[in-house]
């Protein structure tokens, strides 16, 4: 699922990155930070639509992984993705007015999709922004209640009058749908 | 993939923690102990909400964010903390702590003069302990060895390759019961019986490890119930050894070299 063609060797890249925060170097956290504050703060902000909550999540998420560096297994995916379902489930959890649920080294996430730089981040916003605006508008909306509002498919059932197992598929599908555009 | 169909839909909810059915929830979490394609489901299915958190890009946080993140980091420096903290005890030892081994030779001897005064006495009082001791002895090398036990139980709990198994009579209707987790890792097995059939004396139930490579099973342990039917075993062997089973026969005390027709538990199907 690597959206972008080839590119040449990037010193900054992901693997060298953490392998700086893990030799302690705090510069390291400076690249980190332009790289990838975009991502956290933007789902933050759409899941909690406070600036200031938002900005908190960002430091969070950041110095989560600053002091626990191993939680990041560049083996197994990407940073950015990884980080974005962090911030995200932090936002929720804000938002929810519950203690952190998941240790960050808890969540492995299978993908290739490259967003080590601008213009491959922007490709592949894009790109889901396409499919997203594709989807039709039940099964985008089950999809963002969900994701962006933390609500479990029984309170999705419940405020819009559809059945539990419409609500699941809806789900699925529009998960499956983003996929398949990626890959 | 070659994700089971029963629960496709639960594993998506379940990737966004909107999986609220704790029945559903627990069953999931059971199969996702067992089935590597699901797990490998799941976090693709994570991945595909990365992608819906990153449609939510393009706001940037105010400049001042950065500032306050490198703050941050500088207050909690790891490598150079520890750095710090060794120069600091060398800064902060006074002269007069270079007399201390001296110091700290004659508090000694009087110590040991005292000591031997007390310890001529205590012999006394310890031959006559002796026996009491030997007794002691024993007792705490019991404790010690059920306490490694323990700890052998609880790092197979926790270990990354865990895997939860649950054997059922092929008879039905399925009372008799083997709960068990095994873990090729440590080579560990650890296993809780119910319901299951009371033996005469001269029978036991002998545990079988059916290996992955398709060669002749192996003994994994053995166990007797109790009069109520329950039963627990703890057994090690090798480590590295890849199981695609385990099955349970009925064998005379001490257990057999190969199992003996028929097979009394297997896996459950799923």
């Amino acid at each position: 699922m690597r959206v972008s063609g080839t590119q040449a060797p990037n010193l900054k890249d992901d693997a060298a990155l953490i392998s700086r925060i893990r030799a302690g170097d705090q510069s390291a956290m400076a690249d980190l930070y332009d790289r990838y504050a975009g991502v956290i703060y933007g789902v933050a902000l759409r899941v909690l639509t406070s600036t200031t909550a938002a900005e908190d999540v960002v430091q969070e998420v950041f110095l989560q992984l600053w002091r626990n560096p191993q939680a990041f297994n560049s083996d197994r995916g990407r940073l950015a993705p990884w980080l974005a379902v962090i911030a995200r489930n932090r936002a929720i959890d804000l938002l929810r007015k519950r203690p952190p649920e998941d240790d960050i080294d808890e969540l492995p996430i299978s993908t290739g999709v490259n967003l080590e730089d601008e213009a491959s981040q922007k490709l592949v916003v894009d790109k889901v922004r396409g499919v997203l605006g594709g989807l039709p508008q039940d099964q985008r909306k089950a999809l963002e209640m969900a994701f962006f509002e933390g609500m479990t498919h029984t309170e999705i059932a419940g405020k819009t009058g559809d059945p539990l197992g419409t609500v699941k598929t809806r789900i699925r599908t529009g998960l499956l749908a983003l996929r398949k555009v990626l890959a | 993939m070659n994700t089971h169909p029963q629960f496709a839909e639960a594993l998506a909810l379940y990737a966004m923690g909107a999986l609220d059915d704790p029945q559903e929830r627990a069953a999931l979490e059971a199969h996702l102990g067992t089935c590597g394609d699901c797990r490998r489901e799941l976090e693709a299915l994570r991945a595909d909400t990365a992608l819906l958190a990153l449609s939510a890009t393009g706001p940037q946080p105010p400049a001042r964010s950065r500032e306050r993140l490198l703050s941050a980091v500088a207050a909690e420096p790891r490598v150079e903390r520890r750095n710090a903290q060794r120069y600091a005890v060398g800064r902060l030892r006074p002269r007069w702590f270079n007399l201390a081994p001296t110091l700290v030779m004659v508090l000694l001897a009087i110590f040991s003069i005292l000591l031997w005064r007390d310890l001529r006495n205590t012999r006394r009082t310890l031959r006559h302990q002796h026996a009491e001791m030997e007794q002691l002895q024993a007792e705490l090398t019991k404790k010690n060895a059920e306490l490694e036990e323990s700890k052998m139980v609880t790092d197979l709990l926790h270990a990354p390759d865990a895997w939860p198994l649950t054997l059922v009579s092929k008879k039905t209707p399925p009372q008799p019961q083997i709960k068990a987790v095994y873990s090729k890792q440590q080579g560990s097995l650890l296993l809780m019986a119910s319901n299951m059939t009371s033996l005469p004396d001269n029978k036991i139930y002998q545990v079988w490890l059916l290996p992955a490579d398709g060669s002749a099973p192996m003994s994994a342990g053995w166990f007797k119930a109790d009069s109520k039917g329950n039963g627990m075993m703890f057994h090690k062997m090798s480590s590295g050894i890849a199981a695609k089973g385990f099955a349970v026969t009925i064998e005379p005390p001490g257990g057999s070299q190969a199992p003996t027709m028929p097979i009394v538990m297997e896996p459950a199907a799923g």
